[in-house]
């Protein structure tokens, strides 16, 4: 195992996600894949890198940190958006099958940038940004005009998601996961669609952005060669195969 | 909660304007199903309505008469009376003594009428108008009136003869006109007169005494006894029943039970018919709605997914396509609604000369509107609902993962 920090564990208040013994399996016409997380600790303003190939259980890893797919199993799934405040137990809301705490959790505290975007084709750029801050009902103080000057997208706020080029659409993505200042901010893969000079040029807008607004980053990335020199923190991951290949086990902890 | 689904019916409504065509497609073929539909049940309702409309509101299908001369005395009548499907129920003379020769200052003719009992509630005249009773008022046909050149109101003069003891005796009698008839009440000469009236005229043609009226003759016999009645039930489903009672005890009568049977027949196969035609309308209806919400939701569980990745709740993302279900209905229904007007437009225009003046071959009631309204959103409601409930339940990373 072998980890870069951008910022210590330095002490137990700071610990933002904490997982021991999380399993996800799911299955797909007849391979059986296994994410197992024996020990994971994020800690607050960190910039995590969850690397792996194709269907090593990247996303499936973020969209648990996410609260958008349930755990298999665990032996603690705990959660502390707030140093002020106690964890929450995640596992328990899952198991008590409390959707409406994990969504309330999800958009106070956590922005997600999906591999294509995932914007509303109805909306514009800036109503696109803007949702995230709308669902938790923050007014208008001028963030969403910020985030778009520094993202290089400000002329384009009233166009619509089809008038923008690939690169765009993942800046005002970007855009619509930091608007609301989350605690958390997940990305998946947030370049793969874009060429190697915008992906860098967009990688490292986000993580300065991320750091402007306090956000921890967990980022699910190809790109090895930039995670030092963006001072990325890469959880250790192991992935194996059955002989007859029918079973993918991914073992990841950091 | 409120603002949350506030937010989610702007979202709906911005993705539903956004999608314009795929949303003029689908309000297309919801009016494309339910248009010719309420073309069909406004021809049913239209032509059948008129026929139906037009048997109760002539009070002429709801008569019963006696076939011939009978002898009903007043204990019988009186029992006939209360009936509850009997509405109106008045004796009758003999025909032959039920005349009178009218004449007025304000004409030269003297026109001779036959004379019809009346009462109060007689289903052949007004119900606001003045009754004829007593012995010196009467209710003129219109073509009487007219002839004497009389209205409401004018004083006129009755007369009838009788050869009495080798004698021929004339009497006169002052009459005040308290109203006209309508046309269709009675169309030849003729005068609604109380049975008080009719009875005193008969009584002087058979010889006996009017003492009221101071007219000698005969005494009056005991008990009086009448060789018919004039008979309205209370409605037209009445009549048949009626005439089974009275066939029991054996009177003979004539009713428009015939003509009622043929329209009600009439009535009952076009609603078996349009509801035949309507349920496999219905059925298609509903399936093309529900399939096309259906598709819709499925196609747009991406972006339900975001929703439900950025904090809307399941409850919530329900709403969205319910809300463009609804779009969907209305403008569908109102779109269909068009196309209704449209084609009675022409069709009662092409039909104009053929039916009564008023009368709509192809018409609905605002009623009908409403229902048809309700049901398309209930339909699509429930549709949308059960997708939407499908889709709310997908976890948000399978929508995502199908970016």
């Amino acid at each position: 195992m072998s980890t870069e920090s951008s910022a210590s564990p330095d002490s137990r208040h700071s610990t933002i996600y904490l997982m021991r013994d999380v399993v996800k399996n799911r299955e797909a016409k007849g391979v059986a894949f296994r994410l197992r997380v024996p020990h994971l600790h994020i800690n607050r303003g960190e910039k995590i890198a969850v690397i792996g190939e194709s269907g090593s259980g990247k996303s499936t890893l973020l969209d648990m940190l996410a609260f958008i797919l349930q755990p298999s199993t665990a032996g603690s799934f705990r959660f502390r958006p707030d140093d002020d405040k106690e964890p929450i137990d995640i596992d328990a809301c899952w198991q008590s099958d409390n959707l409406n705490i994990l969504g309330d959790m999800r958009k106070r505290h956590i922005g997600y940038v999906m591999q294509t975007g995932g914007l509303l084709p109805y909306l514009s750029v800036h109503d696109n940004i803007n949702l995230s801050r709308s669902v938790v009902g923050l007014g208008r103080d001028g963030t969403v005009e910020h985030l778009a000057e520094m993202l290089g997208i400000a002329n384009q706020l009233k166009k619509l998601p089809d008038d923008l080029s690939t690169g765009e659409r993942q800046r005002v993505a970007i855009g619509r996961a930091l608007a609301h200042r989350p605690a958390i901010v997940i990305a998946d893969e947030p370049t793969a669609s874009l060429d190697p000079y915008a992906a860098e040029n967009v990688m490292s807008l986000f993580l300065a952005l991320a750091e402007e607004f306090n956000s921890t980053v967990i980022l699910a990335t190809h790109a090895w060669r930039h995670i030092k020199e963006l001072g990325l923190r890469r959880l250790a991951h192991r992935t194996t195969h059955s002989q007859d290949r029918k079973l993918t086990e991914t073992v990841v902890h950091g | 909660m409120f603002g949350s689904l506030f937010k989610v019916y702007r979202l709906a409504t911005r993705d539903y304007l956004h999608e314009w065509q795929m949303s003029a497609c689908f309000m297309l073929g919801l009016a494309a199903v339910l248009g010719p539909m309420m073309v069909l049940f406004g021809l049913k309702f239209g032509i059948v309505g008129a026929m139906m409309d037009q048997l109760i509101e002539d009070p002429g299908n709801r008569e019963i008469r006696p076939i011939g001369s009978g002898r009903f005395d007043q204990t019988w009548l009186e029992s006939v009376r209360g009936r509850p499907d009997v509405a109106f129920l008045v004796p009758r003379t003999r025909s032959i003594a039920a005349t009178i020769e009218l004449s007025s200052t304000h004409s030269s003719r003297i026109v001779p009428v036959e004379l019809i009992a009346s009462a109060a509630g007689d289903p052949l005249l007004a119900q606001d108008e003045p009754l004829a009773e007593g012995f010196d008022r009467l209710v003129l046909s219109r073509s009487t009136a007219d002839k004497l050149a009389v209205s409401a109101g004018d004083m006129i003069d009755g007369s009838l003869a009788r050869r009495y003891r080798g004698a021929q005796e004339r009497v006169h009698l002052d009459l005040s006109v308290a109203a006209v008839a309508p046309e269709q009440a009675f169309s030849r000469d003729g005068a609604f007169v109380s049975v008080q009236l009719l009875e005193a005229l008969e009584d002087f043609r058979d010889g006996r005494a009017v003492p009221e009226l101071g007219w000698s003759g005969a005494p009056v016999q005991a008990e009086r006894t009448y060789p018919g009645f004039r008979l309205y039930a209370r409605s037209i489903d009445d009549v048949a029943g009626l005439r089974e009672a009275f066939a029991d005890i054996g009177v003979d009568v004539h009713t428009q039970v015939a003509g009622i049977e043929l329209v009600k027949r009439m009535d009952r196969n076009l609603t078996a018919i349009y509801w035949a035609i309507a349920i496999i309308g219905l059925v298609g209806f509903s399936l093309s709605l529900g399939a096309s919400l259906w598709a819709n939701v499925d196609r747009k569980r991406k972006q339900l997914s975001v929703l439900r990745l950025v904090g809307f709740r399941t409850s919530d993302i329900v709403w969205f396509p319910m809300v463009q279900a609804l779009y969907t209905a209305v403008l569908g229904w109102v779109l269909a609604v068009s196309i209704y007007y449209l084609t009675a437009w022409v069709i009662n225009n092409m039909m104009a000369g053929q039916v009564e003046a008023g009368q709509l071959v192809c018409r609905l009631l605002p009623v009908h509107y409403a229902i048809a309204l309700g049901l398309t959103c209930g339909a699509a409601v429930l549709a949308a609902g059960l997708a939407g409930m499908r889709s709310a339940r997908i976890e948000p990373s399978e929508g995502l993962r199908e970016i």
